[in-house]
């Protein structure tokens, strides 16, 4: 599986189906908890992963696909929207450095 | 332009018999406000039924497929508040805030709703808000920065 050290992480994206409604939803979020890095926090349609994500962050059920897609990519994947503890270990990796696997 | 949430896309004291007609009634604001066109409702449903769009606190966010982009006229939301609550899953959800992107319009609006949603006291009040305006005030209110 993929690692990356968290201070190698320049650009997050968080993917959905569609691309409109999850992780529209999780973007500002994310952003938030990453505010004083230098980290890029984006959204795309699970499909179209763009090239220059470091770690892709989706929902349980999009994980195969996302791999599919990007199988060279660190895929951080939660269960729940709000408040799953995969979202911490994103955060920490990236802001208190370590290295993020998946 | 138009407003991405208009008052005439929030919809209050609803009932539903269950998930599929919730998420049908959503889909049903859309086309009346002309976001959507009606092909648009099946590909919510089939969205629904591959992973959840429930986001907790009584909250889901049904919209279409990447694939159904191309039944959208333009970037809109709904909101419609059903206070008896509907079966979904393993939650029980009271407020679907129906999705039609195009863009990223509603970034902010959503924004705002993650925001609400850590605040148990303001997903309450949009839960149980019988004012079409008290529903706008809070979901509209400019992001402040500071907020946790």
């Amino acid at each position: 599986m993929p690692t990356i050290q968290g201070s190698d992480v320049h650009k997050v994206v968080l993917a959905c189906e569609a691309g409109m409604g999850s992780s529209v939803l999780l973007v500002s979020t994310l952003k938030k908890r990453l505010k004083g890095t230098n980290v890029d926090v984006a959204h795309t349609p699970v499909s179209r992963i763009p090239a220059d994500a470091d770690v892709v962050v989706c929902h349980r059920g999009l994980e195969a696909t996302a791999r599919n897609v990007a199988p060279d990519k660190v895929i951080v994947a939660f269960d729940m929207f709000m408040g799953d503890p995969a979202f911490d270990r994103l955060v920490e990796a990236i802001t208190g450095g370590g290295s993020l696997e998946g | 332009m138009t407003e991405l949430l208009s008052d005439d896309a929030v919809r209050l004291g609803l009932r539903a018999t269950d998930r599929l007609d919730a998420v049908r009634q959503t889909g049903n604001v859309l086309v009346e406000i002309g976001a959507v066109e009606p092909s648009y409702i099946d590909a919510m449903l089939q969205r629904e039924g591959q992973i959840s769009t429930s986001l907790g606190e009584g909250f889901a966010i049904p919209h279409g497929t990447d694939e159904s982009r191309r039944f959208i006229r333009e970037t809109r939301l709904a909101f419609l508040q059903f206070p008896d609550g509907v079966d979904w899953d393993d939650d029980r959800v009271v407020v679907c805030v129906g999705i039609a992107a195009l863009g990223d319009e509603h970034v902010g609006v959503l924004a705002r709703l993650a925001d609400v949603l850590v605040v148990p006291e303001q997903a309450a009040r949009l839960r149980s808000a019988d004012r079409v305006e008290d529903v706008l005030a809070i979901l509209q209110a400019p992001l402040k920065e500071s907020e946790p």
